[in-house]
């Protein structure tokens, strides 16, 4: 069987190599083979998502070998429905971020370069099944993403590098205790992803921490959730989101926020629902907490930004607060939102971006009030209304205005936890967020667009044909997906059914 | 009679070979004074560490003690003979690439390396205290040398005397030590004082844990774990960088090889199962886990604060000694197997970091982090080779470094019993990163201050690219040195 998932995978890799041995003197040769190498990725995933049998749980597209055999490592890919929407959204964005990095002019190999391993990481981390080749790919995206934050980023580059390298790496290793854990306290020892989470092994296990005898599977549920969480971010680990989102180059932001917050949730669905289904319904309520928490405190912080990208960026900690809440509430409509949720705050959030991305590039500012108090932009809607446009979509997806994307999945999973009746006052909370949501985007908004035209900004230029190519798909999705989820929901349905069985 | 001390003898060939190629170079340096500054004395110095190479595989393929039980040829020996020669060779091309090394005393340094050498396969190979001892101080005098190598510089000096100092004093408590042991247990052989230790029935006197402490005193020494870690900053600062480069590698894997084998041989029997069980009554888990412990702690926590690269690398080089020690803590083939692994991953990766230090160190004459400063750019290979050598040392996935920590990690988890010891380990490479990557921010993250045109001689990039290519390849594929560690691990005697 033709290898799609590998291909698919080490593609942007050959990419990389093809780069680094490309001259130095032709920058547009270089981001010629990124468009190639994430083009026929791109083009795979759409077949991919055609002949993807939705009717079943079970993995497809298996490719599966020995790789070490003396600790029973393998090379197993494989998705299913949870990880279809996940590979999706990671090779349409970055198909999309390398079209918008064309300005970069600094050191552009080792920017492609680094971008396209990235990719590879990204790939592997949604296809891998194996807990060691998982675990492979998790960490080497750290790589690229350092040098990419710490390079092109903006003045706070270094530290917000740094800050974000340490903060992962601590969740990293946290999760490769578990990974060990796992692998020795299993019968047969195994990495396997799918193997672990046959028969509760790990129930009723006890291991010895300075003398207390501490139950094995809340330990590795809470070591996983800790590497998970970080990623995400859910409070009080946030702390190096606003820093590597804001330093990052307008395309790392994208990915940051379009793919590598929805591996948190993503590594939870996978890893601790299935394998350890006890522990996670011990730590349902602590979750819902935490959803909540995540939701009101990103609302709150968004709303007090002067800068723009924060705002987006904290508005990515209140939305995927969301995705925690559905997942926590353990129904077949939470559940399904959640995963929604991760797909479409994949595309406004990356919408958002890429416009303030444009802006930036225009007037290299981004105030909505500037540090000494006067109106960093106002009224520009009347000088770039196609760009005002295009923002209004992506921040009425983003808010959850009926009829676009956002408010299908952040509907659904309002619906699933309110219908489980533990979590009802958690729900009442929680959706004060969608209220402060429109607050914060609708005042931004305001600042920025409507109201009197500031001068400063009145020859200011409206997005150019390169802009809009990279963000055309991305509206096409918000505007279809809001009217008609199914081609999502249909892809993970079974999936989800399937998993949860485990919590009936 | 003769028969049996000509198998002997053939049983020593790899130290016979580096002891005929030693008397080569002093023959050829009386009669052709000029030799002394070309290439020939590396030539002969990697040659004679091949042809050990290649007679270390040949010889002696099944395990023996010989010469009377002083010495053994066993898997052990095998693998750390290898490491020697390898890391001996290496060092030696490097310092003929470095500036730090004159011309003039090209000859004396290559001379110096094969007798270090020798020495090394002496700790390895010793079963008997006295053997050991002598193998100890034929590195460590050696060594003394070696660091004060830049005779007109005030800070090899004081590396030197320093050394000398610690050094003494180390192995005066260590032989005193053996001296204790010897006249409690009537044997240097390590099977007889082991014998006499069984004997006892877990009747230990004072005495005995006397010896204990001494002896650990000298061997930490030699692998710089805490609390005899002092000297190594200052003499790897003060060194000259090839030099602190081998110091950081072979004579440090020679004291693990003698501290393994006593602890393994000495303090432990063999179990049918082919582990190990320590003698009843001398139960040192947690005591070496403790000290595991606290030599990554201090080899960690020292090293953030530090500016000059040479030094954070030797504080490095003293948490990876901690990490190493975490293996010994469970006393069974998972944990060995994970030394034998960190200890080949460590080679590679350390010799590579130390190694771009020493290439900096020659264009810029000074090695803090700023003379980093913009490298990454001028020399892309460098730059490169740099990242993979640190991302390893820090234990990022795709790279050696990362493997050995999930064995060792794995070994400990696997007893169950010290999962404080994993955690902080696991803790303690976050700590590690937060210095490691300031050498990296140096060189890629900040930009050079004035355009400079660098290159990378070929000289330089042959062997760095040649130690990241294993530092790639095994973190992505390590079945055969598992394989290679089970085999000698089955051989241990």
């Amino acid at each position: 069987m033709f290898p799609i998932l590998s291909v698919m995978t080490y593609i942007p890799l050959l990419g990389m190599i093809a780069i680094l041995a490309a001259p130095r003197n032709n920058p547009n040769l270089v981001r010629w083979i990124s468009v190639v190498a994430t083009a026929v990725p791109l083009a795979l995933g759409i077949y991919l998502y055609m002949s993807f049998d939705r009717t079943t749980p079970a993995m497809q597209f298996v490719e599966q070998f020995d790789w070490i055999k003396p600790f029973n490592i393998q090379y197993y890919m494989g998705i299913d429905g949870l990880s279809v929407p996940m590979v999706l959204l990671t090779l349409l964005l970055s198909f999309l971020c390398v079209i918008a990095s064309w300005g970069i002019e600094d050191g552009v190999k080792g920017y492609y370069a680094m971008f396209l391993f990235l990719e590879t990481g990204m790939m592997g981390v949604f296809c891998a099944l194996d807990f060691f080749l998982f675990f492979l790919f998790w960490e080497i995206m750290l790589l690229p993403m350092y040098f990419l934050i710490g390079i092109w980023g903006g003045k706070e580059k270094v530290y917000a590098a740094i800050k974000f390298f340490l903060y992962t790496l601590f969740g990293s290793v946290l999760m490769l205790l578990v990974m060990v854990g796992m692998y020795y306290y299993s019968e047969p020892h195994t990495f396997n992803l799918l193997q672990l989470a046959q028969g509760h092994q790990f129930v009723g296990k006890t291991v010895a921490l300075f003398g207390y005898q501490l139950p094995v599977d809340k330990l590795f549920w809470i070591g996983l959730f800790i590497g998970f969480a970080i990623k995400v971010p859910i409070w009080p680990f946030h702390t190096w989101l606003p820093w590597a989102h804001v330093e990052a180059p307008t395309a790392v932001s994208v990915i940051l926020a379009g793919v590598l917050l929805k591996m948190g949730t993503y590594g939870i669905l996978r890893m601790n629902y299935p394998i350890l289904p006890e522990a996670t319904l011990w730590a349902s309520n602590f979750m819902m907490i935490l959803g909540v928490i995540n939701i009101l405190y990103g609302a709150f912080c968004a709303m007090a930004q002067k800068d723009l990208k924060k705002l987006v960026a904290y508005s990515s900690v209140s939305h995927m607060g969301y995705v925690i809440l559905g997942m926590a509430s353990f129904t077949t409509a939470g559940v399904n939102g959640a995963v929604l949720q991760m797909f479409n705050h994949g595309t406004s959030t990356a919408m958002l971006f890429l416009l303030v991305g444009v802006i930036y590039d225009r007037v290299h500012h981004r105030w909505i009030v500037k540090p000494d108090g006067s109106k960093g932009f106002g009224g520009i809607a009347s000088v770039v209304p196609v760009y005002t446009g295009i923002m209004a979509i992506g921040l009425f997806a983003s808010l959850g205005l009926p009829g676009l994307s956002g408010f299908i999945s952040e509907a659904l999973v309002f619906l699933g936890a309110f219908s489980n009746p533990k979590f009802q006052t958690y729900v009442v909370i929680g959706s004060l967020g969608i209220l402060l949501g429109a607050a914060y985007l609708l005042w931004m908004f305001m600042r920025v667009f409507l109201g009197p035209l500031n001068e400063e900004h009145k020859d200011l230029e409206d997005i150019n044909w390169r802009e809009i190519l990279t963000l055309a798909p991305l509206c096409v999705l918000v505007i279809v997906l809001g009217v008609y989820p199914m081609p999502v929901l249909n892809l993970m349905g079974s999936t989800i059914a399937k998993l949860l069985t485990l919590f009936s | 009679m003769l028969g049996e001390t000509l198998h002997n003898i053939k049983l020593l060939a790899p130290e016979v070979c580096l002891t005929l190629f030693l008397c080569l170079l002093f023959v050829v340096d009386g009669i052709l004074p000029k030799m002394r500054t070309n290439r020939f004395s590396m030539i002969t110095t990697v040659v004679g560490c091949l042809a050990a190479l290649v007679l270390t595989c040949k010889v002696g393929q099944t395990p023996e003690a010989y010469f009377g039980g002083m010495v053994v040829n066993d898997g052990l020996t095998k693998f750390f003979r290898y490491f020697f020669y390898f890391t001996a060779a290496v060092s030696c091309y490097l310092a003929f690439g470095s500036n730090e090394i004159e011309k003039q005393s090209r000859m004396e340094f290559s001379l110096l390396l094969l007798c270090t050498t020798i020495g090394m396969g002496i700790m390895a190979t010793a079963s008997n205290l006295l053997v050991l001892y002598m193998g100890i101080e034929m590195v460590s005098i050696i060594s003394f040398v070696m660091a004060g190598f830049k005779r007109d510089n005030l800070r090899s000096n004081e590396a030197s005397f320093k050394y000398l100092v610690f050094g003494g004093v180390a192995s005066g408590l260590m032989i005193y030590g053996f001296s204790l042991m010897y006249g409690l247990t009537g044997s240097l052989n390590y099977p007889q004082i082991a014998a006499y230790l069984t004997s006892t029935q877990g009747n230990l006197g004072l005495v005995f844990w006397l010896a204990l402490v001494l002896i650990y005193g000298g061997l930490a020494y030699k692998i710089s774990a805490f609390p005899m870690h002092f000297w190594a900053p200052d003499v790897y600062e003060g060194a000259p960088t090839p030099v602190a480069t081998f110091f950081s590698v072979g004579p440090k894997a020679a004291g693990f090889a003698a501290f393994i084998r006593i602890f393994l041989t000495v303090f432990s029997v063999k179990t049918a199962e082919g582990n190990w069980q320590m003698i009843n009554g001398i139960s040192l888990a947690h005591v070496i886990a403790i000290i595991s412990a606290l030599t990554m702690l201090v080899g960690n926590l020292s090293a953030i604060g530090q500016t000059n690269v040479k030094r954070i690398l030797a504080f490095s080089s003293i948490a990876h000694v901690g990490y190493m020690l975490m293996g010994l803590v469970t006393l069974d083939r998972s944990g060995l197997t994970a030394i034998i692994f960190y200890l080949i991953a460590y080679c590679a990766m350390n010799l590579g970091a130390f190694w771009v230090v020493s290439v900096v160190s020659n264009i810029r004459g000074r090695e803090d982090l700023d003379a980093f400063r913009g490298l990454g750019w001028s020399m892309p290979v460098l730059g490169t080779c740099m990242a993979v050598f640190i991302f390893s040392l820090t234990g990022i996935p795709m790279f050696s470094g990362f493997i050995g920590k999930f064995l060792i990690f794995g070994s400990v988890i696997k007893s169950g019993g010290f999962l404080w010891l994993a955690l902080l380990g696991v803790l303690n490479s976050v700590v590690s990163l937060y210095y490691y990557v300031k050498i990296l921010k140096s060189m890629w993250l900040d930009k050079p201050e004035s355009q400079e045109s660098l290159s990378l001689s070929f000289y330089h990039a042959v062997g760095l690219v040649g130690l990241a290519i294993p530092t790639i390849v095994l973190g992505l594929y390590f079945t055969p040195i598992l394989e290679f560690a089970e085999r000698t691990l089955s051989n241990i005697l």
